[in-house]
Parts: C-alpha cells; structure tokens; sequence
C-alpha cells in the first residue's frame, strides 16, 4: 500500500482504539467527539428463532447524545462494561475520503452489582460478543465515524444495558 | 415506626389476608415442584408465533415446565405440536431451535423428522413412518403404526400465537381461557397477521412469579425515569386494572406522551388497527405470560420457570405482516428504544425482579411481601397480584400467606362447588 494509504489506515486503526478507551471509561462525550454529524449507530444480531436480522437499538448522532445526556436519570446496573477489541481489516476508499472497519470485540461485565455484590463484585463476566462494522469519513488527517453497526452474536441478553456498547 | 426487631419484622402486618404473601411462595424449591404439576403441566401457553414458522415444514423448538416440545407447520399448512422426544429410547428429535424438515438430514429424509440416533422417522402429522430395519428387529412384536409420536393439544389464537397445552384434556378451552381478558385487544390484532420482529432472551435469577408481579403492577413507574414523564397525568393515574376468571388482569388504556421524553415521538402513526393513537393495554394472563400493546408495537413475555430462583423470559416484538420496510423500522424503533435489550425500560424492570431474586434465595427467612394499595382499582392499585394470588392459591391448594395451609379449607364453598 502507498505511504498514504498505510497512514490513512492506521489513523482509522487509532480511532476505532481511542473509541475502545472512550466507551470503556463511560467517556460518552470523548466517543460522540469521534463520530461525524453524520454519525449513525446501530446494534443489530439475527435470530434463528424468528429467521429475523434484527435491530436492538439505533440512533443518529442526535438519538445517542440525547441517550447519553439522559443516563443520569436512569437506574442501571453499575458493573462497567469493558472491552477487548481487535481490528481485522482497514479499505481505505482510492480518493482517500472515507474507509471501512471490521473489528470483533469481547464485552466482559466487570461485576459492581452483580446478582449479590457482597459476593460477586470484583469478578469479570463474559457480557457479549460480536463484530464492530465501521465506517469512516477521513479529513485533515483524521478519521471520524459516520457508521457503526455492532452486530452481536448474543441473544440471550439477561439484563441488558442502558449504555452504548 | 422505627427499625424492627426480629419479632416485629417477621410479623403479620396490619393488613387484611390477601394483601400479603408469604415469600416462601417466592423462594421454596418444593412450592416451585408443585406449581410445574399442578399449573404448568394444565395450562395453555404461548410457545412461539405463527409468522415463525410461516412455511410448509418449518419447525420450532421449545419446553413448558421442563417437557421439551416441537411445533411444525405441515404441508397443508396445519401447525401441530409434540413432544420432541423420540419413542424408541428418548433421544430428543431435534436439537435446533428453527428450521425446516424440507430438507434431508444425514440420518433420514427430507420432509421427515428424522431422529438422527437410530433413524426412526416421522411425518408431519407424528405418525411413525419408518422404523430401520423394523421386521428383522421386531418381527411381529411391535410395528410403527403403534409407536407414534406424543401429540399436544395446539392452537393459534389471539394474534397468532401458537398455544400449546400438556394436558390432553384443559379444565377449560383456549376460548373460555383467554378470551375474555384479550377482549380489549382481539380487534387491533386479529384484524389482521402479524409478524414477530424482534426476539431475544433473558435468564434472571428471581421467581417467575416477580416477573409477572411487575408485568401486573404499574406502581414500579417510579423507577422509570421514562414511565414518569411520558405518564404521570391524570388519564394516567385513572387508568384501571381489571381482573378476569382464571387470574388474568387486563390494565385498561391511556393516552401515552412520547413527546415528553426527550428525542421521543409519538407512536400515533402506526397505530396498530382499530387502536386509537398512542394508547396502551396491557393483558396478563395467569401463571406468566403477557401482552403488551404500546400504540405501534405488541410485546409479549413468555416465562419459562427453571427453579424457584431462576426463570427464563422470552421477549418478542410484533408488527403488522404487510408494513413496509420504513413502516417495519419505525415500529422497530419504537418498541427497542423501551422494550429492547438496549431499551430504556427493560433493564430498569430486570434489575428490579433480581434485586427481588437477590433476598428471595431458597432457605432465606421467610418474609412478609405487600400486595395491599388500594386506590379504587386505578393503576397503582395491587388488585393484579393479589388476583393472581388467589388463583395460585386455587391451582395450589395454599394459601398464599401460609403455603403449608390448604386453601380449600379456607375456602370450603367454593371447594365444593369445583369438586361438582
Ligand atoms: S432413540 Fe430415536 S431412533 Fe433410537
Ligand atoms: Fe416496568
């Protein structure tokens, strides 16, 4: 690949990590910082049960701050979430203008609440598993998301969560 | 009053019977034994929905109260249910939750269910058409015509969905179980097919039960942030429960302010038909399952009890079969951003019903749980449970509040009556 290329590649590589960082620290306004005003989010899985692709959740970039901003009136489980994520692929568009992602990512709960705290917190619970599919818009050498579907292989979901993923 | 001592905390409260319940109902391994014989193992029970099987062949698979069941569309568009157990030595027919038996197996042949350990095969109607190598094995002894599958007694009612009951012949009909409590909704979903859009699954370490207690009381609004500001006016607060035979409550409708929840909107648009515009029911139908009708979406619950501190809860979400793809994503829409895993309702209700599981674990004190508001029947009355309870107590023979009594020597009249 060119020496631009190469780059373009690692800043998308770079984003989609500090993204990572962002969600994993409850930073909801560092990650939103990385998405474009174009920014749409989505979780989706597909269920054999009801032979259905699925949406969980999907918002544009207004949708998630408003979701974001309203998090403090709701109650949620505490145990933060956070995450192992590992980029398989980077396209970068011949015009240098955009690029596409994929990532697989581990959720693990890290039990606060947990069923009991006085006997689960502190423990790492395996949460969910899936596929981020990425897209970007490059300008000035950065990379912003304007698409993220998170594609879960979970549907046995327990109690969820109020929380971008 | 201030803190209790342990005498004072384990006292009955000052509060008519009926109005508490002992939460050994909630937490006692034995109790949870005999619910699965004598309520589970009788009633009917939504197992899935027709759209989930639309084709000649689909299948699904499912349980109730531990009995592994397959339901199957035939080729002449019949759905039927069996046991999903194989009559030779018990291997469970098919392992997959959905599928098609139009397709062979490595064991056996299309349109077929096959049962891949001995390759006995069945047709779509549960009669044994193949037995490998029958005459040499069995001679004249045993012959296929006689080893048949295990038929249950199935219906699709109510919007589509796919009833199954265990006991071959139910005290009452699906009818006579149901009909009067879906009254208010039977206009707005049998007018015309629905399809399943939306499914996924939890596993809690509560009671079944806590989970229809929330299903059945609105009090709980409190801790939805949602609930309160696009909720608590007037029509709300006299929005009414109403009990029906069987312990079903149905929970009488309002007009719901999506507008008043930031970045929401109003469902008004895709009301489901003959539903005026953002209104609301919700049916609950003894021992757990529920119907819920938010303007747009239908949601239903189907608890699967796994012990007294575990229960699986199946969620679904409807909409209308023919809607467009847009139609099909704003309904989408509406229901996940409350009723979705990710939703702002949902996860509020299962935190709650596991902090209930949390102090309800087997062998915990047994405690005084309240079911007694009472505000004229209106919406944060607890006339749902403690309709329910009675119920329960009926099917059990217990009293709710002392489960190691017999209800029907509390309730000598109507025993003998029942007894007729
Ligand atoms: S157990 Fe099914 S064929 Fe033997
Ligand atoms: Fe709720």
């Amino acid at each position: 690949m060119q020496k631009n290329g190469h780059d373009a590649a690692s800043v998308v590589r770079d984003t989609i990590y500090r993204a990572t960082m962002a969600l994993d620290d409850q930073k909801w306004d560092d990650w939103l910082n990385l998405c474009d005003e174009e920014f749409h989010y989505r979780i989706s899985a597909f269920s054999p049960e009801i032979n259905k692709d699925m949406i969980y959740l999907q918002g544009k970039r207004k949708d998630m701050e408003g979701l974001v901003k309203l998090l403090p009136k709701h109650n949620t489980d505490h145990s933060p979430l956070r995450r192992h994520t590992s980029v398989y692929t980077v396209e970068v568009a011949d015009d240098m203008s955009s690029a596409e992602a994929v990532s697989s990512f581990v959720i693990y709960q890290n039990m606060l609440d947990g069923v009991n705290s006085h006997l689960d917190s502190g423990e790492s619970r395996l949460f969910l598993v899936g596929k981020y599919y990425d897209k970007f818009k490059l300008e000035d050498g950065k990379a912003k998301f304007v698409n993220r579907e998170v594609r879960l292989d979970n549907r046995r979901l327990d109690k969820g969560s109020h929380w971008p993923l | 009053m201030p803190a209790r001592n342990h005498s004072q905390w384990l006292a009955n409260p000052e509060l008519k019977e009926g109005e508490w319940i002992d939460s050994r109902v909630y937490s006692d391994q034995e109790i949870f034994n005999d619910e699965m014989e004598k309520i589970f193992k009788r009633v009917w029970v939504p197992v899935c929905h027709e759209s989930e099987l639309p084709e000649p062949y689909d299948f699904r698979t499912t349980s109730i109260a531990g009995e592994p069941i397959i339901v199957s569309r035939g080729p002449d568009k019949e759905i039927r249910a069996f046991l999903n157990v194989c009559p030779h030595r018990g291997m469970l027919l098919e392992r997959r939750p959905s599928g098609s038996f139009l397709e062979g197996q490595p064991s056996g042949n299309p349109k077929r269910i096959t049962c891949m350990f001995h390759a006995w095969q069945f047709d779509m109607k549960g009669n044994c058409v193949y037995v490998a190598r029958e005459k040499e094995g069995y001679q004249d002894r045993l012959c296929k015509e006689n080893v048949g599958l295990r038929r249950l007694r199935c219906e699709v009612k109510f919007g589509g969905f796919v009833w199954v009951t265990l006991d071959d012949s139910p005290k009452v009909s699906l009818e006579e179980w149901a009909g009067e409590p879906f009254e208010c909704l039977r206009e707005s979903i049998d007018a015309e097919p629905l399809e399943v859009f939306h499914y996924h699954k939890a596993i809690i370490d509560t009671n079944y039960k806590l989970w229809h207690d929330t299903n059945s009381e609105f009090y709980h609004d409190f801790m939805h942030y949602h609930n309160r500001v696009t909720g608590f006016n007037d029509a709300y607060f006299a929005r009414k429960n109403f009990a029906f035979k069987h312990g079903h409550v149905v929970v009488g409708t309002f007009e719901v302010n999506y507008e008043n929840y930031e970045g929401f909107e109003s469902r008004a648009e895709l009301s489901f038909p003959h539903l005026p515009p953002n209104q609301w029911y919700m049916v609950d139908l003894f021992p757990g399952m529920n119907f819920n009708l938010r303007g747009s979406a239908l949601r239903c619950d189907i608890v699967t009890p796994l012990g007294p501190d575990k229960v699986m809860i199946e969620f679904r979400g409807l909409g209308l079969k023919r809607d467009t793809p847009q139609e099909r994503e704003i309904r989408i829409n509406h229901h996940n951003s409350i009723w979705g895993p990710f939703g702002r309702n949902l996860h509020e209700d299962l935190i709650g019903v596991a902090g209930q599981g949390t102090t309800m674990r087997p062998h915990t004190e047994q405690r005084r749980i309240l079911h007694g508001r009472q505000e004229n029947q209106t919406i944060h009355d607890e006339v749902g449970m403690r309709h329910y309870y009675d119920e329960w107590g009926r099917w059990m023979n217990r009293l709710p509040n002392d489960p190691e009594k017999s209800w029907h020597e509390r309730n000598p009249a109507e025993a003998a009556a029942a007894a007729e």
